[in-house]
């Protein structure tokens, strides 16, 4: 605990020498935010939530802030192929970079604008809503997120907006972000009956150690919709402790899909609150777990009033010396009658050493509701395995075609579809790393 | 020459031994069924000859045009030529049956030194087959037997033996189960495939099968024992009196 508390004050330090921006709100927000930090530091074993996460050597090392600026353009090309004629915000070491982004032709309605000149502008929309969701009084790296954050997306749709581009953010962590933090921030305010389908992108190329805490606060209002592809790509050597947080509104519907590829440490937590009466939220997503990888998924899906339903499904796979966590909770409030809400989580062994930590966890409080939950943890099936090879399959060809239907399948409900062939190739490359091979 | 030829094959499962001197030999161009109550050691038979690992043979061995059989992989011996219609078709979500079926054509046609099968021309060979089941082109597009029916699935195996043609089928209890207009479907595939080039082990619990194909020699299999072989009047033989009538024998 002394190395974590040492760690602290250096963080403190150095948000103590940022200047102060005038705006008494966002000050005030920051001072606060950074003093929850300094109460609840790095999280250690013993609070529940962060029981199976080892951050020793993260509260070892100090990683300031990174600076603007980095020339990202020979990964450019890639990263926007991945979705043509998307509306796009790219964000370089938690930066917005206006020369990378392409934002013309923006529909009627929709608002799309750097967060540091929101706040610049004293935008009355980051003032009612920016850290005002996401909890720092509970999870410490919301609190170092919304002391540190100067930058990030504000998408703010008028009522009855419906955007048919997708609306693509790129956060991407260059060469020089090595060994620095980015705190790249996402604000979404839909307006009542709009909808839009967003993309959050995470990657970087450092191998090296990086921090990078994202936070997205997504703000539904009554009968409006967002689907939001989250990608966690990031560099080998990334510490991403990442929040998403959503308010729903009266028959608000919010769908998740989630892919988690890179990073050494990989964890998004992801808040829904159904606050309005049949309001609807879908979580789903796929971790793919190499030697030395931790992926983690934690979910917090409360239902708050009645008719809400909601679903999550949630599939790993893991090689090698590979650890994920999955905790997903389920909380229906007394009075929230009439909830319809399912959990799944499966993983899949393929190495002895991997270990996947799977935690369902159910607080229900009314009593006119419909909840299921299911968790697995396995190895592939020694029968599928065998049925295939007696068809003339090579066993690695069957292994490697069991493990890609599993994870596949999770890809049917991604919410940007064209981004499946990008998925599907990284799924594909990883089992060519002669994962599908022998008794491995 | 025998295509396939078991020799005195002792066979034990954790240390039981089920199959306890198993003498067969199923000549090119024959059918052979062989028939035993619960328990005889038939399923152990079958899933030997495929090559299930679960299974230890401590004695004997098996020629299989000639060739060590029991030496090779799974994959290896279908390639060969060797099939199994399992009694309980395995559910393989997420693995459509028309990906799955070019995979193991696929599979075949390396060993062979062929190139990759043309799209159209599979497409044509695999509607071919269906034709000849009677399936529906549905269950083609669904993951590997996830959600069919009892009879589906066993047609399903019926289809895959006529889609890879192989030359030596052992179908373990293809026909149990099954409706009679199933069972018809089931017994014609057989009988269309049965030709001078190509060998079948019948393996079945019920007399019923061999009403509509008929074998050239039956085998009683009791308590891993071949107890004994004769000809299709064998097998009404048994219908009549039971296996008891052996158990003498098998003691």
């Amino acid at each position: 605990m002394e190395a974590a508390k040492e760690q602290k004050s250096v963080y403190l330090r150095e948000f103590e020498a940022m200047p102060a921006t005038g705006e008494t709100w966002l000050d005030d927000l920051r001072r606060r935010a950074m003093a929850d930090f300094e109460r609840q530091g790095f999280p250690h074993r013993r609070i529940e939530a962060w029981k199976n996460a080892n951050l020793a050597s993260l509260a070892q090392q100090h990683f300031p802030p990174a600076a603007p600026g980095a020339d990202i353009d020979g990964y450019l090309r890639k990263l926007t192929e991945s979705v043509p004629d998307a509306l796009r915000m790219v964000f370089v070491d938690g930066h917005f970079s206006a020369r990378h982004s392409d934002l013309t032709d923006l529909p009627e309605g929709l608002r799309m604008v750097s967060l540091a000149e929101a706040f610049e502008a004293g935008d009355v929309t980051t003032d009612a809503h920016f850290g005002r969701h996401a909890d720092t009084g509970e999870h410490p790296f919301a609190a170092l997120s919304t002391a540190f954050a100067r930058d990030g997306a504000l998408i703010e749709l008028a009522p009855g907006t419906i955007v048919e581009r997708p609306v693509v953010l790129h956060y991407f962590t260059s060469e020089g972000g090595a060994g620095m933090a980015s705190y790249p921030r996402l604000l979404v305010h839909a307006g009542t009956g709009s909808e839009v389908r967003l993309v959050e992108h995470h990657a970087g190329v450092a191998d090296e150690p990086y921090l990078t805490c994202p936070v997205s606060e997504i703000v539904v209002d009554d009968n409006a919709g967002v689907r939001l592809q989250h990608l966690q790509e990031s560099g080998n050597g990334a510490w991403h402790l990442g929040v998403v947080h959503v308010e729903l509104g009266r028959d608000a519907r919010f769908g998740m899909h989630a892919f988690s590829g890179g990073a050494r440490f990989g964890r998004t937590d992801v808040y829904v609150n159904l606050n309005g009466s049949g309001a609807q939220a879908s979580l789903n997503g796929l971790y793919m777990v190499s030697s030395g990888q931790f992926a983690d998924y934690h979910t917090w899906v409360r239902h708050r009033t009645d008719h809400g339903s909601s679903e999550q499904y949630f599939k790993g796979v893991l090689d090698g010396k590979a650890e994920s966590v999955f905790d997903g909770l389920i909380h229906v409030a007394k009075g929230a009658q009439q909830t319809d809400s399912q959990q799944q989580n499966r993983n899949l062994l393929l190495s002895p050493r991997a270990t996947a930590h799977s935690n369902p966890r159910l607080e229900i409080y009314a009593d006119d509701v419909k909840c299921g939950h299911g968790s697995t943890v396995g190895e592939l099936d020694a029968d599928a395995l065998f049925y295939l090879r007696s068809r003339g399959l090579g066993e690695r060809e069957a292994r490697r075609l069991l493990i890609f239907a599993f994870a596949n399948e999770t890809l049917d409900s991604m919410t940007a579809p064209e981004l499946r062939d990008h998925v599907e190739a990284r799924l594909a490359n990883w089992l060519d790393d002669d994962r599908a091979g022998g008794s491995g | 020459m025998a295509m396939l030829e078991i020799r005195n094959l002792h066979v034990s499962v954790g240390g039981e031994e089920i199959l306890k001197g198993i003498d067969l030999a199923v000549d090119v161009g024959e059918v052979h069924a062989i028939m035993g109550p619960n328990g005889s050691g038939k399923s152990t038979l079958a899933k030997v000859l495929a090559g299930h690992d679960g299974y230890e043979v401590t004695q004997g061995e098996v020629l299989y045009e000639g060739e060590d059989l029991l030496e090779l992989e799974p994959e290896e011996r279908a390639r060969k030529g060797v099939f199994l219609g399992f009694q309980y078709p395995v559910e393989i979500p997420g693995v459509a049956n028309t990906y799955f079926l070019k995979a193991a054509v696929n599979a075949i046609r390396k060993h062979r030194g062929e190139g990759e099968i043309d799209a159209m021309e599979f497409l044509k060979h695999i509607r071919e087959k269906m034709k000849l089941v009677k399936m529906d082109d549905a269950l083609l597009k669904r993951p590997v037997n996830e959600g069919f029916s009892g009879g589906e699935k066993k047609r399903n195996e019926v289809f895959q033996m006529a889609v890879l043609e192989p030359k030596f089928a052992i179908l373990d209890e293809t026909d149990s189960g099954l409706d009679i207009d199933a069972l018809r479907t089931v017994a014609e595939g057989v009988n269309v495939m049965r030709t001078p080039e190509r060998g079948f082990l019948l393996i079945t619990h019920y007399q019923r099968l061999l009403n509509y194909i008929q074998p050239d020699r039956v085998h009683v299999l009791l308590d891993g024992r071949v107890v004994k072989s004769g000809d299709k009047t064998l097998a009404e033989e048994l219908e009549k009196s039971g296996y008891a009538l052996f158990e003498d024998n098998a003691a």
